[in-house]
């Protein structure tokens, strides 16, 4: 997994590059770390390159989700596979996160 | 086809049996969705076994077996720790259970898999998916 990371104005975009799983899913927590610390509020995850995420994955978007919340910031997906918008759904974390079918939606609508 | 394996109680090794048994579904022609469903079941049943089961003890080992047919893939995993009681397992789509970030590995199985059945006090796992609607 890859995981690149650009800022435009105060929108974090990272984007994700491969599969989510038991074994990546730490790398993915220390990259939300870094933002955490950098206090960034808005972050935007791209999942066009994402073709798979395990519950590991989902468990550590959700702890972002939360990070984000105690210092009122917020957290929105884009571009997610049929297959892994699948799981969101089963899951019900549809419920929960901010899911856009475009990344630049996403960014648009941080800044409105 | 039958494959069965002995594996340790590593994390680190589920990605490379994972990546074989995909090999294996796509020799046999299975479409895209459902070895992604399998894979999920399978990789979130494994985990399960070496994590929560057998608790990482490298002494542990789990076992997997894996038989692909032409209408089914039943997948056995059965890990050596002392086994749970799945119907004390929470509901993880209710509202009060929506943050929590485990408790999901089990239900995305239950949701994926046509059958699904927990035996030897929890310590083995036992799962089918139909390949062909008209075994559902």
């Amino acid at each position: 997994m890859e995981i690149n990371i650009q800022k435009s104005s105060d929108v974090v975009l990272c984007a994700i590059i491969g599969e989510i799983n038991i074994n990546n899913s730490p790398d993915l927590r220390k990259a939300f770390d870094k933002f955490i610390s950098e206090n960034e509020k808005k972050v935007v995850v791209d999942f066009s390159e994402v073709p798979y995420v395990d519950s590991s994955g989902l468990a550590t978007l959700i702890e972002m989700f939360q990070r984000l919340k105690k210092i009122d910031g917020h957290l929105k997906l884009s571009h997610l596979d049929q297959k892994v918008k699948n799981i969101f759904e089963i899951t019900k974390l549809n419920k929960l996160f901010e899911i856009y079918d475009l990344k630049e939606k996403a960014i648009e609508d941080f800044n409105d | 086809m039958e494959i069965l394996k002995i594996l340790p109680s590593r994390l680190d090794i589920v990605p490379d049996f994972l990546s074989e048994i995909v090999s294996y579904l796509k020799q046999n022609q299975l479409e895209e969705q459902k070895i992604f469903e399998i894979k999920l079941c399978l990789e979130e049943a494994l985990v399960n076994a070496i994590k929560h089961g057998n608790k990482l003890d490298e002494e542990l080992s789990v076992s997997a077996r894996i038989r692909i047919e032409r209408n089914l893939v039943e997948i056995d995993v059965e890990d050596q720790g002392d086994g749970f009681d799945p119907k004390k397992l929470e509901d993880p789509t209710s509202e009060e259970n929506l943050c929590k970030l485990g408790g999901r590995g089990v239900f995305l199985i239950k949701e994926q898999m046509d059958k699904v059945e927990f035996l030897d006090g929890g310590c083995r796992l036992k799962m089918i998916k139909f390949l062909k609607k008209e075994n559902l």
